[in-house]
């Protein structure tokens, strides 16, 4: 058993597994299918209530990995911010001196979470500017 | 602030970092790698896990040896309330697992749950145990949460 506390360093060996064996297409193609297959709780909450749902979902996840984070869901203006301050994922494959993270790790939370809410009609924008500090900006609108 | 803005303000200190959802995530993983690339390639990913994520621990067993994997095991079990029976003499080590705490949690959750999910003990544990210079094996039987694992050393 790998420990849950232990997830994010596998799952980056993994995205890196992948690259290796069908190139970059290979892991963005395990992503569309984590994110059709695992993600039905997003999709639900969010097809369900709304942005309400995003912020009832990304509570329960954000708080179990121990995140740095702000999060906002104005329902006046339909717009819901997550301000990730230090990214648990990216925080620790950084600390961990013998790991190299999958250069492009911080690219999975965009394709997963957009392919499941932009269907749903929401505008989805997300910041990686800043992933190489562990930081992000999530923006997601919903039409009115 | 008005009743329509709702604000959630944490820092990483104020929760512990426990989210056992991650298990069902490597269960889609391992499911995905043996459908489209075969068991030999996700044993092999496993290995690569094991040796490239273990090099901390690794490091301590060789230099105090199994202890360094009890303390490992103990930590884990612990933290994610396994129920788990270990007997540590001489140079050999026994994990008996009676629950698997990431397999109850697939099934409380009702989430994807692969009988190769075992074999990530089973191919990080010989990984680690190559890179350490001991031997080790696991028996399990699939879809019971239950296995023994040894470990031992090489002279």
């Amino acid at each position: 058993m790998i420990s849950c506390i232990e997830f994010i360093p596998a799952y980056s060996e993994l995205f890196k597994f992948l690259e290796q064996k069908g190139g970059k297409q290979a892991v963005i193609t395990f992503w569309e299918h984590l994110s059709d297959s695992f993600l039905n709780n997003l999709r639900d909450l969010a097809a369900k209530k709304g942005l309400a749902g995003c912020f009832e979902y990304w509570s329960h996840s954000l708080s179990e990995e121990a995140a740095d984070f702000k999060m906002t869901l104005d329902e006046e203006n339909n717009i819901f911010t997550i301000e990730m301050r230090k990214c648990p994922s990216k925080g620790r494959l950084m600390e961990a001196k013998h790991l190299k993270p999958y250069h492009a790790y911080c690219e999975h939370c965009d394709l997963l979470y957009r392919r499941v809410l932009e269907p749903l009609g929401f505008e989805y924008n997300i910041d990686l500017s800043d992933c190489e500090n562990a930081a992000c900006k999530l923006v997601i609108k919903a039409k009115k | 602030m008005s009743d329509k803005i709702k604000v959630l303000d944490y820092k990483q200190s104020d929760n512990e970092y426990l989210h056992k959802d991650f298990h069902g995530a490597l269960c889609y993983a391992i499911k995905y790698i043996d459908e489209r690339y075969g068991f030999e390639a996700t044993n092999n990913y496993l290995q690569m896990v094991g040796k490239n994520i273990y090099p901390p621990l690794i490091a301590r067993i060789k230099k105090d040896g199994l202890v360094a994997l009890v303390l490992h095991f103990k930590n884990i079990f612990e933290l994610e309330g396994g129920k788990v029976e270990i007997v540590y003499g001489g140079n050999r080590l026994t994990i008996k697992v009676h629950e698997c705490p990431a397999i109850k949690h697939l099934r409380k959750t009702k989430q994807l749950y692969t009988h190769r999910y075992c074999e990530t003990t089973v191919q990080i544990n010989k990984a680690i145990c190559q890179a350490a210079d001991y031997n080790c094996t696991c028996a399990y039987k699939p879809g019971q949460a239950q296995c023994v694992q040894q470990f031992w050393g090489t002279e």
